[in-house]
């Protein structure tokens, strides 16, 4: 047990390779495969899937002492989500409100994703940055993206 | 000769055109820009300009992108010098000699250094790709789809096998790249692959998006809580207290030479790049160094070396690009993904098809170096100003930019979708010690090594031996598994010297 723990990290990555190649194989499975003359859909894939699953395995007999990649702090945790949740609100919002409204919200979001952005600053920064893009894009390049 | 003289005349009349003197200096000024600033990489940049693009012409679009790439890599060593920062990820060598130089309070010299030396090694680039690329073209107009395999996977092993040090890792990472390449329809039998019932997914996943969601989002995200910057070491920065003594050039000379053709190597090299380059020349110089003590506490040649090589690489990376449409780097995929979206195919046929667009970008290569040289030496303390821009004011209008410019490519917001889902995969990956880039190498080249793959063997009746059978495949073939036993001796002798350590101890 204590050989498993020191070799986790590689032992891991090993295991997800694996992982991967098999859902590959198992995906490609229901395509034709063909012969090696006339190759069918399913025979590339096929081979890849298998050379992931050697591969993982390859990892995780050679695995060396070390441990996984990075730890994450809680202020790393709280800035990952706001981030995410600032593509979020561009993906809902763009199409319905158009550039103006999607900006802001996203810009606003952002902004929030550092703990030292004060909320008036963010709110600032939001609205000028919607301006600015609406300017920049709707009517100096002339995309194809509605305003509001 | 004459013929040189036309093709240049050729370039010159492209790249010297109003626009053409425009769109370079744009991108060399963005370039720099973005590579002084540590947090904002290349990809980012240029999927916020990827909306401009489509809108001009090709050759001025590329001439604009390729400067960002090229202006970058002049500014990326600005924050590795004061900060001990990379602006880019091919910076982080020079601040290793770089910063105890600004500590030493000769920033300016150091900063001085490198802007020679990334236009020295710049130029040689471009001259081996003035020299190169044409000829190289015309071998591979006769190349069948055997060679092209050959090509492609040579392409794919160096990327996973060079300078990464975890090679199995790569090599898995290379796998699933292609795999992910194979997604839509497959255009032989009409088979709609790994698309999950997803029609948006038929015409396979967005470049742009992919690279971006890879290389950027992980940026952003890493960077995003950061608090202020460290303190700027940048003294007094003028041009007259800039200037190298005697002594730091004549230590810099060959150191720059040596740098210039390691670079050069690499970045033709389809899959390696300026980042190997950087290591292996600095490496190099401590080695060939009288006294190797020095380097790390402030030595101008661990400044001047990396950073020839790393404009070197940039510029040379161009000539597999160019003459065969096979991309050595991300940066180099996102350039023939917009040659596609202009209708040009790359190949060896884009040289003949477009002597215009191959000689202009040529000739603006040249007028945008000399560009970069005003901008980061009479014009430093401007760079070195723009290093005090708060970051959290920064990162939320690239998040902004970002959206719009990936959304602008197809007006499908699947594709932001699809940005983040590999922005978490770049994560996942970090987080497992995979890299990113031959992931995206695999992405690429993975329609087009099935194709070749697939053509070869109805060409040879399904005989797998045609690959070894034609001269130029075989030898490519060679040199695939020298890389391949070279790595895996290289391995076993280091876990033997680790045993012995164990044992020693």
């Amino acid at each position: 047990m204590q050989f498993v723990k020191e070799r986790l990290g590689d032992i891991v990555a090993g295991l997800v390779t694996s992982g991967v190649g098999l859902f590959i194989v198992t995906e490609a499975s229901s395509y034709r495969l063909g012969t090696l003359l006339r190759m069918g859909p399913g025979y590339f894939p096929r081979l890849l899937g298998v050379v992931m699953v050697l591969l993982g395995l390859l990892m995780i007999v050679t695995a060396r002492p070390g441990g996984l990649g990075i730890s994450v702090s809680r202020g790393q945790w709280r800035s990952t989500a706001l981030l995410g949740a600032a593509f979020a609100a561009f993906v809902l919002t763009i199409e319905p409100l158009g550039m103006l409204a999607a900006v802001s919200v996203t810009v606003f979001l952002a902004a929030m994703a550092n703990d030292r952005t004060p909320l008036t600053t963010a709110l600032v920064l939001a609205v000028l940055t919607a301006i600015g893009c609406t300017l920049l894009f709707s009517v100096a390049l002339g995309l194809q993206i509605k305003a509001f | 000769m004459s013929s040189l003289l036309s093709d240049i005349a050729l370039g010159l009349s492209v790249a010297a055109s109003p626009s053409g003197l425009m769109y370079c200096f744009l991108g060399v000024f963005l370039g720099t820009f973005v590579g002084v600033l540590p947090g904002i990489g290349i990809m980012a940049t240029l999927a916020m300009l990827l909306p401009i693009t489509y809108h001009i012409e090709p050759t001025f679009a590329l001439i604009m992108l390729a400067g960002i790439y090229y202006g970058a890599s002049y500014g990326g060593s600005t924050a590795s010098i004061l900060l001990n920062l990379p602006g880019t990820a091919t910076s982080a060598v020079t601040g290793l000699d770089g910063y105890p130089m600004a500590q030493q309070g000769r920033a300016g010299q150091a900063l001085f250094m490198t802007a020679i030396a990334s236009f020295i090694g710049s130029i040689f680039g471009v001259i081996l790709l003035a020299g190169f690329a044409v000829p190289l073209s015309r071998v591979a107009l006769q190349f069948g789809p055997q060679e092209y395999v050959a090509l492609m996977t040579l392409g794919l092993v160096a990327a996973a096998v060079i300078g990464t040090g975890r090679s199995i890792r790569s090599l898995a990472a290379v796998a699933l790249g292609l795999a992910l390449g194979l997604i839509g329809l497959d255009l032989n039998s009409g088979v709609a692959r790994f698309t999950f019932g997803q029609t948006v997914l038929y015409d396979g996943l967005p470049l742009v998006a992919v690279a971006l969601g890879l290389f950027g989002l992980p940026e952003i995200i890493a960077n995003a809580g950061r608090r202020e910057l460290p303190k700027v070491l940048s003294g007094t920065i003028r041009l007259r207290n800039m200037l190298p003594t005697r002594e730091d050039w004549r230590r810099s000379a060959m150191p720059m030479a040596r740098g210039s053709g390691i670079g050069a190597f690499f970045g033709a090299l389809p899959g390696t790049g300026g980042l190997v380059a950087t290591f292996v020349s600095y490496a190099l110089e401590r080695r060939v160094s009288k006294h190797p003590e020095e380097f790390g506490n402030g030595a101008i040649e661990g400044v001047a070396a990396p950073e020839a090589a790393n404009n070197a690489a940039v510029q040379a990376a161009f000539i597999p690009t160019l003459s065969l449409g096979i991309p050595g780097d991300p940066v180099m995929a996102i350039m023939l993904g917009v040659m596609m979206v202009h209708g040009i195919l790359p190949g060896p046929g884009v040289i003949q098809s477009s002597p215009d667009l191959f000689w202009g970008l040529i000739v603006s290569f040249v007028l945008g170096n000399l560009m970069l040289l005003v901008l980061n030496l009479p014009l430093v303390g401007l760079w070195v100003r723009l290093l005090k821009i708060p970051y959290n004011l920064l990162f939320p209008v690239i998040v902004a930019f970002t959206c719009i410019g990936i959304y602008s490519v197809n007006n499908q917001v699947t594709d932001i979708i699809v940005l983040v889902a590999f922005g978490l995969l770049g994560l996942g990956m970090r987080a497992l010690k995979f890299e990113a880039s031959p992931l995206l190498l695999g992405f690429v080249l993975g329609p087009m090594i099935e194709e070749h793959f697939r053509r070869a063997l109805i060409v040879s009746g399904g005989n797998l031996g045609t690959f070894v059978e034609r001269p130029i495949a075989a030898s490519l073939f060679a040199v695939v598994a020298l890389i391949i036993l070279l790595a895996v001796g290289a391995n076993l002798w280091m876990m033997v010297r680790a045993r012995g350590q164990v044992k020693d101890a």
